[in-house]
């Protein structure tokens, strides 16, 4: 085979081709198979819960369960999933299984509701005691936001999965309670709200990690579930209005008078009187002439440096200076202004980052 | 040539045409005049007054201007009448930068001879320079012969001169007036005659107003 021959270099270009396809598609399909079965084995599970077939829905289920990191289900279909092996268990008579897995859900998603179109009444009445029995909330709050300690508040919603009583608190990070934020029960949501203020309620709490507990009691008054918010509170962190730019150089104007006028009345002059001292040698070479001629050179030289001084080179130019001075002050009184508001928005400001919740369980699900 | 003159004349005058009316000026002084004269070893040296008038004519671009002069040159042992005029057309290139064509005799009279005259056509560049804007100016004229005669003997000639000075206005009059530095010289081909005059020279003029 000749390498330079036209057909062959065709041949072996094609081949490559072909090569760098397959591998491409050999380092995109794993992907692609492991994110479809995710969802595909959840869509067999339910078609085998469906058919009836629990032993193999349960198996199923639990596969699409387990996937982790970025093939696991998506939050809504993992919910969809931990019903379904709910159903499927208490239907294959393993009851306890089902709580388990029914809790779970529920810690989850305290506010997930079984599709009573899908599911029969006993799994709808097994779900809801199991709801009822699992007291847990779930806690949404800005990520990251500034209030004015006193004046402003953080706002914190709850989610509960039942009606329960709740205590909440503001805890340094080794759990000092710093402030009781509300204690009480809650139905189906509430809005805690902090203001910023330390346990004295006066002075605005340092600079440093906390956290928002939330802890869920059951009906002998145990804690059944903690949710743990992490906060960061930062003392006078707050975004600053922009200072204005200095005035351009193009607004100013000149403050002397430029030398430049000046040389433009001195340069003729001085041309002039240097050619009628040179004209006799250059028009009339070889005679001698009279020095006459120095009279006029010299009237008009100093014609010129009087021109030249005429123009005030580098005196001050009270007009442009007044002009420059008060765009110079308008930008100052601006820039001060600017400082001002910023000083102003800055103080007292408290700027609060809060990171993902945490939900803590002392009892075995 | 008369035929490039009258083509030149003509285009001026269709370019003056469609760049408004003239305006003009005048004046008149006197100039202390130093004629310096050379055949060979001889050489010959006289000195005067001498007094004349100038109009320039001014149309858009286009300028004209007369100068005529006279009066009387001498020495310990010798004088000469000397009589002296130009007639150029101009065209202002630039603001600053005038080129002028026409002319340019001087004539020496002796009682007892002919006239001797110096005639050429001649070429010039003026530049000029603001000192203070309406009010002063300065400026350099510098002009070469394009062809020239000698009349006694008659014979053709060559030559160039320069001038330059210094012109002032005054503020809200017409009246200005002119201080100027002026050499010249003329060379003859065949006797090597040559004969140079320098010249300060004193003028006061009038520009109508418009």
């Amino acid at each position: 085979m000749d390498p330079h021959r036209p057909e062959t270099r065709r041949r072996m270009t094609r081949t490559s081709a072909l090569l760098a396809a397959l591998w491409l598609c050999a380092l995109w399909l794993p992907r692609a198979a492991t994110a479809q079965s995710a969802v595909a084995v959840l869509a067999q599970g339910t078609r085998a819960y469906d058919d009836l077939e629990l032993d193999n829905a349960a198996g199923l289920l639990r596969r699409a369960l387990a996937f982790q990191g970025s093939d696991a289900l998506a939050p809504a279909d993992a919910a969809r999933a931990l019903m379904y092996l709910a159903a499927t268990e208490l239907l294959r008579d393993h009851a306890d299984t089902a709580r388990a897995v029914a809790r779970r859900l529920v810690l989850a998603n305290p506010r997930f509701r079984p599709d009573e179109l899908v599911f029969p009444p006993q799994v709808l009445t097994f779900y809801e005691a199991t709801r009822r029995a699992t007291p847990a909330v779930i806690g949404r709050a800005p990520a990251d936001t500034a209030i004015r300690p006193g004046v402003e508040a953080l706002t914190v919603r709850l989610y509960a999965s039942t009606f329960h009583d709740v205590t909440a608190a503001l805890a340094t990070e080794d759990g000092r309670v710093v402030r009781t934020l509300y204690s009480g029960p809650i139905g189906d949501s509430l809005d805690l709200h902090w203001n910023g203020l330390d346990s004295s309620g006066t002075a605005p709490l340092p600079n440093g990690r906390y956290a928002i507990t939330v802890t869920s009691l059951d009906r002998q008054r145990r804690v059944a579930r903690i949710l743990r918010l992490p906060l960061e509170v930062t003392q006078g962190r707050v975004d600053t209005l922009p200072h204005p730019a200095p005035p351009a150089d193009s607004l100013l104007l000149h403050e002397r008078q430029p030398m430049g006028p000046g040389l433009r009345a001195l340069a003729p002059a001085a041309l002039t009187g240097v050619a009628i001292a040179v004209l006799p040698s250059v028009v009339a070479n070889g005679e001698d002439a009279s020095g006459a001629r120095f009279v006029v050179g010299g009237t008009v030289t100093v014609a010129g440096i009087v021109a030249f001084f005429s123009h005030h080179p580098g005196r001050s130019i009270p007009a442009n200076v007044t002009h420059n001075r008060a765009l110079r002050d308008a930008w100052r009184r601006e820039d001060a202004e600017v400082a001002r508001r910023n000083a102003e928005r800055a103080r007292g400001m408290v700027g609060i980052r809060t990171g993902a919740p945490v939900l803590l369980t002392p009892e075995a699900p | 040539m008369s035929r490039a003159l009258a083509l030149v004349l003509l285009g001026i005058t269709s370019t003056a045409q469609a760049q408004g009316r003239w305006n003009v000026s005048f004046g008149a002084g006197g100039a202390q005049e130093i004629a310096r004269s050379r055949i060979g070893t001889t050489r010959e040296r006289v000195s005067g007054l001498v007094f004349g008038g100038e109009g320039v004519a001014t149309r858009g671009r286009l300028l004209a201007r007369v100068r005529y002069g006279q009066g009387r040159v001498t020495n310990d042992t010798a004088g000469r009448d000397v009589a002296e005029g130009e007639a150029l057309l101009g065209y202002k290139a630039r603001p600053w930068l005038t080129v002028w064509f026409g002319p340019h005799a001087r004539t020496f009279v002796v009682s007892g001879q002919s006239d001797r005259r110096w005639l050429f056509w001649s070429g010039r560049v003026t530049a000029r320079g603001t000192l203070f804007p309406g009010r002063v100016e300065t400026f350099v004229e510098l002009w070469q012969g394009v062809t020239g005669s000698l009349s006694r003997p008659a014979e053709s000639a060559t030559g160039g001169g320069a001038e330059a000075g210094l012109d002032l206005r005054l503020a809200r009059h017409p009246i200005w007036g002119r201080v100027a530095y002026r050499v010249e010289q003329g060379r003859s081909s065949g006797a090597g005659r040559r004969e140079t005059v320098e010249a300060l020279t004193l003028t006061v003029g009038y520009t109508p107003p418009r």
